[in-house]
């Protein structure tokens, strides 16, 4: 018998932490191990209710639950937002393909995130701090709006600081109560000489409108299309190359990304939007 | 014995009938739909000159079906083989067009497919195209060569009735009986009536000839005005997807029914403002003149690249349905003047 992949698999929410005002991460403990590539995404179901592609934040090392981040932003969301532990979750995937994390070794990788953008990444940087020393160098430059927004805290201001080889800094759009760093949006911490260009890659994820700059920045700073990986948010339903939803020229979002480098994509109409 | 005779195509259809459900077309008006044959002649035997109004797509992937239950798994309903008679060689096209998306390598639909193998399919030529039929603009025929069990081409005197599978052979050997040799006569005179029905469709077309390869234009094009001017008289009623034999865009929209959830797959279109809207209100085909240029060059430009083939045969059935008028030969027409004429100005 064919395997369907409409069917999702049953787990359950255990744990709800608050990130932000508007940003909780669920831990989802599935009925069986769920295997998954960091970068990879699942449509997450709330039974009854309806369906969302999330891209699980939790290291793929981890098989027995998961961790998704989610931002409160419409129907689904927010309802999953109301829900509370021991809630029944339906899961279907791992879908699309993730970083190419192999492509990265012995390079430096430059790592922008913005707001609800920081959930991949944090997967990815996961990934990479397991096997810190096959890079060159590790630096992130995430922003969010407030110091309130940033998700991650204890890690963002925390644990992940004293990791050798990785170089973290923030800003805010706006700066309140004892914040002391920078302050504007994230391309205006974006750097020429953040990273030895001539062998990084970057790797972008965050509001469609913080990605466009941010690309256009790094492809000013001399950095080459096929080396920008760019996570696109595209509506999505099938999450298997067949509903049409999420068709950027003739790729499948949700099959062919939802990681694709700028070369792939940049000639396609209106990709931020 | 690849090729018989048959006088009457009521015996034809009975002797299917005592294996499986057979759809037929049967006349709503000036067009043909499909209906359960019966042999007690409430649902006659005819043969249609031209492709029904419904897309065969609705026998393989219905307007909404059940897609999955849960927490309980249940398997897709066993199928029992049908036939569907009346298809014509855009038909069968469609269906090798959807066979590549559902049956793709990574995944396969098991719904789709579970139909999809029980399907007996006898397609017949066409003997008098509609003016807006227009698969010899994109290297169709108004007959089958391939892809059918049986295929049925109307002559004088009966129907010449030919095999294209081992299903197809195995039929007519089990109805032997049934079938009287065809002489070469026969066979000459269907091959004159394919003539002068290609002949007669080329000439309802011959205004619509463009210079270039279909995919170069509309790719082209891209930026071309056009798309948002023949959109101003599009009213997104959405028809021409939905009964387009092509296209397959769909949602999984999830329900409850006491105490078990299900997932329901449900036709969709890309010409619907909010297609391709995400959550944050980005919404790259915000303009509906975008919409119209995406469903061509999916149509003519991204599913070539990808599965070698395009997505559209040529049924015109988008033209018939069309709230707004819209024939997309006049726009491809319009489109491949415009470019002669920037590249004579250039
Ligand atoms: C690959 C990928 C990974 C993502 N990862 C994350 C992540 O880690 N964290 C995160 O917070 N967000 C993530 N997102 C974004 C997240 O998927 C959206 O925020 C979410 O889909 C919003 O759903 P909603 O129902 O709350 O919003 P809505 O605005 O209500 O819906 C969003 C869209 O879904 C469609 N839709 C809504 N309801 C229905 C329905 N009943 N039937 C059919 N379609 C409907 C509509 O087209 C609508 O435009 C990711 C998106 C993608 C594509
Ligand atoms: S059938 Fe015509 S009016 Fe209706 S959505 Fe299609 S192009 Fe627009
Ligand atoms: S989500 Fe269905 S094709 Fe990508």
């Amino acid at each position: 018998m064919i395997a369907n992949p409409y069917q999702p698999l049953t787990a359950t929410i255990t744990e709800i932490i608050d990130e932000s005002p508007t940003i909780k991460s669920f831990v989802v403990v599935p009925r069986q191990p769920f295997k998954f590539a960091t970068g990879q995404f699942i449509e997450l179901t709330l039974p009854g209710q309806g369906e969302a592609p999330f891209t699980p934040s939790s290291s793929p090392s981890v098989t027995e639950k998961m961790e998704v981040t989610i931002m409160k932003a419409g129907r689904v969301t927010g309802l999953l937002h109301e829900c509370q532990t021991g809630q029944p979750v339906g899961i279907r995937g791992p879908m699309g393909k993730g970083y190419p994390v192999d492509d990265f070794a012995g390079k430096q990788v430059y790592i922008v995130g913005g707001g609800v953008g920081l959930a991949p990444i944090r997967s990815l940087l996961l990934t990479l701090i397991d096997r810190i020393g096959d890079f060159e160098r590790v630096v992130c430059r995430f922003g969010a709006r407030s110091p309130e927004d940033f998700i991650y805290k204890p890690a963002l201001f925390g644990s992940w600081k004293q990791i050798q080889g990785l170089d973290i800094t923030l800003t805010v759009d706006k700066a309140n109560g004892n914040w002391s760093g920078n302050v504007g949006v994230v391309t205006t911490i974006l750097k020429r000489d953040d990273v030895d260009i001539s062998n990084a890659v970057a790797v972008v994820c965050g509001p469609p409108i913080m990605m466009k700059f941010a690309t256009l920045k790094l492809l000013d700073h001399g950095f080459a299309p096929n080396r920008i990986y760019l996570s696109m948010e595209k509506n999505m339903s099938c999450g298997i190359g067949k509903c049409g939803h999420c068709m950027i020229g003739k790729y499948y979002a949700c099959k062919d990304g939802p990681v694709f480098t700028f070369e792939q994509i940049q000639n396609y109409p209106n990709i931020w939007e | 014995m690849e090729t018989v005779f048959i006088s009457q195509l009521k015996a034809l259809l009975d002797a299917v009938a005592q294996q499986m459900v057979v759809f037929t077309p049967t006349e709503v008006g000036d067009s043909f739909t499909y209906a359960r044959y019966t042999h007690d002649g409430e649902v006659k035997a005819v043969l249609n000159p031209v492709r029904t109004c419904s897309p065969a797509k609705e026998f393989l992937f219905p307007m909404r079906e059940i897609a999955a239950v849960f927490p309980e798994a249940i398997s897709p309903e066993e199928v029992q083989p049908f036939a569907v008679f009346g298809l014509k060689d855009c038909d069968l096209k469609s269906i090798q067009i959807l066979d590549r998306v559902f049956y793709e390598e990574e995944f396969h639909d098991p719904f789709y497919i579970s139909r999809r193998e029980k399907m007996f399919l006898i397609s017949s030529d066409c003997y008098d195209p509609k003016d807006t039929c227009c698969c010899t603009l994109f290297e169709g025929r108004v007959f089958p060569l391939k892809g059918f069990d049986l295929n049925v081409s109307k002559i004088k005197d009966g129907y010449l009735v030919e095999a294209g599978s081992t299903e197809g052979k195995m039929f007519l050997h089990r109805n032997e009986r049934l079938f009287a040799d065809a002489p070469s006569a026969a066979r000459a005179e269907r091959d004159r009536n394919r003539q002068q029905a290609q002949q007669q469709l080329e000439q309802i077309n011959a205004r619509y000839k463009l210079d270039r390869k279909v995919e170069e234009i509309v790719l082209e094009s891209q930026d071309s005005p056009v798309f948002d001017q023949v959109a101003t008289g599009c009213v997104e009623c959405q028809s021409c997807t939905r009964i387009c034999p092509t296209c397959h865009c769909f949602y999984l929209f999830d329900t409850q029914r006491e105490n078990a959830f299900g997932k329901m797959k449900v036709w969709d279109s890309c010409v619907r403002q909010d297609f391709a809207r995400v959550a944050g209100g980005e919404n790259p085909r915000k303009i509906l003149g975008d919409r119209t240029k995406h469903r061509l060059m999916h149509k003519f430009v991204y599913f070539l690249e990808r599965y070698g083939i395009h997505m559209c045969v040529g049924c015109g059935r988008c033209v018939d349905s069309c709230a707004g008028e819209m024939d997309f030969r006049d726009v491809l027409v319009r489109l491949n003047r415009e470019l002669v004429n920037i590249k004579g100005r250039s």
